[in-house]
């Protein structure tokens, strides 16, 4: 990690005082130990991010294989690991926000990012739960308009964050990037159509719950006969990703329990009886 | 207001002209022509499916298709293509496998620009690759834009077991 902190030149806001009194600056020791990040939009709260996290250097990553976009050539790799830096976040930062100027792309490390969209009248709509590897800001950036949506890290996060112009040069000297940023698109693609889908077309509110929750299970058993999943969304959020209310998406889980379609044991969650939430969509 | 405002949105990430896409030195222009196959389809037709392997760029020259997809268990329509839509730049950048199915609505014709010459023209000169991949994020764009920016969710409600008008 360098030890010349270059949030600078990604311009976002940090008070170097802030940095001065927790010694951190001051101190070569702690600097090398430590990635700083002031979150634009949360003040002066600071998210520190150890040393003994996954390793700073791309070439160095273990889980690049399993991921999209960073699985690239050697050289394209080397390349790739000298240009952006690794920001850590904390829950509830926000990384850009709709209408912003897409200034930055952003890849995913580890941890998990709300992309969503706000209405007029002030409802939120989220779009999907992007994951490690998943590219963020890509279409923004290289269509030269402003962000599309709001990306909110709902846990801790690692991110990999790219200057514009940086990163349009990186494509442009290695063409398996160019490629990968092109599956990264296609996907994005899919996953906005699927989701207006999602809300526009299924009838009911239990439809539409019973469908996202169909999408993640299935996604996450990978083909696995048990569906089961870690919901790390809220009531509240799952709400707004089927396009209802908190209350009706708890009484919908409790009557789905009380049926025995799903279990729920803390955070995870167990489908059951999968043909009978499918019944609910049609 | 609102109206206005998705107007302006969407202009700012329009498709691009054909010509000016696909703008290269007269080599690589050559190679991309002398590469053009013309594709004759008829109502019904399908012209690719969806995860089959890429043989090109596709350019609507008549005619009028659609495209869908499946994800998981549910299949969605994305919308149709017209003549001067340049299709599946997703599947010809990206790792070489239809995102999509697209069947023609009423017969037509399409050019298929082959992969094979599409990568030598990358080869000689990256702008092109560039410029088609900033067209597919404005696709995405006016995806996101449609979805997003005028979207109306309607949760039915019931009062009394009668449904709204």
């Amino acid at each position: 990690m360098s030890n010349q902190p270059r949030l600078n030149s990604l311009g976002l806001h940090f008070s170097p005082l802030d940095l001065l009194l927790r010694g951190i600056l001051a101190d070569p020791h702690l600097r090398s130990r430590y990635e700083i990040y002031f979150p634009q939009t949360t003040g002066p709260t600071m998210a520190l991010m150890h040393s003994h996290h996954p390793p700073e250097d791309c070439q160095n990553c273990e889980h690049r294989h399993l991921r999209m976009f960073c699985n690239l050539t050697p050289e394209a790799l080397a390349d790739y690991d000298g240009i952006g830096i690794m920001m850590s976040h904390a829950r509830g930062a926000k990384l850009f926000t709709e209408g912003d100027p897409a200034r930055n792309v952003f890849v995913i490390c580890y941890g998990q990012v709300k992309i969503s969209s706000t209405s007029r009248d002030g409802k939120t709509m989220i779009l999907k739960i992007a994951g490690p590897g998943d590219v963020m800001g890509l279409s923004a950036v290289l269509a030269n308009v402003p962000h599309e949506v709001t990306a909110e890290a709902i846990e801790p996060c690692q991110v990999k964050t790219v200057r514009k112009q940086e990163f349009v040069d990186f494509l442009g000297r290695h063409g398996i990037a160019s490629m990968h940023a092109a599956q990264a698109l296609s996907g994005e693609y899919l996953t906005v159509f699927h989701d207006a889908k999602r809300l526009a077309l299924s009838g009911s509110a239990a439809g539409r719950l019973a469908r996202l929750l169909l999408d993640w299970g299935r996604t996450s058993a990978n083909g696995k006969p048990e569906i089961k999943f870690t919901m790390a969304l809220t009531h509240e959020e799952i709400a707004n990703m089927a396009g209802t209310s908190r209350e009706t998406v708890t009484r919908l889980l409790n009557q789905f329990r009380r049926d025995q379609w799903i279990t729920i044991k803390g955070t995870s969650l167990t489908i059951v009886k999968p043909d009978q939430l499918e019944r609910l969509t049609a | 207001m609102e109206a206005e405002e998705r107007s302006v949105r969407m202009g700012s990430v329009a498709a691009h002209p054909l010509a000016e896409l696909l703008e290269c030195p007269a080599d690589a222009g050559n190679l991309l022509n002398g590469s053009a196959k013309a594709l004759e389809v008829a109502a019904g037709d399908v012209v690719f499916r969806q995860d089959d392997i890429c043989k090109g760029l596709y350019v609507v020259v008549s005619g009028l298709f659609l495209r869908k997809a499946e994800r998981l268990k549910t299949r969605l329509t994305l919308g149709p293509a017209r003549i001067g839509d340049l299709v599946e730049l997703a599947a010809a950048l990206g790792d070489g496998h239809h995102t999509y199915t697209l069947s023609a609505q009423s017969s037509g014709s399409l050019l298929l620009l082959s992969i094979e010459a599409l990568n030598k023209v990358f080869e000689n000169y990256p702008p092109l690759r560039m410029r088609l991949l900033e067209e597919l994020a404005r696709e995405v764009s006016r995806g996101y834009l449609s979805c997003c920016l005028n979207r109306t969710v309607h949760t039915r409600r019931r009062a009394g077991g009668v449904e709204p008008a």
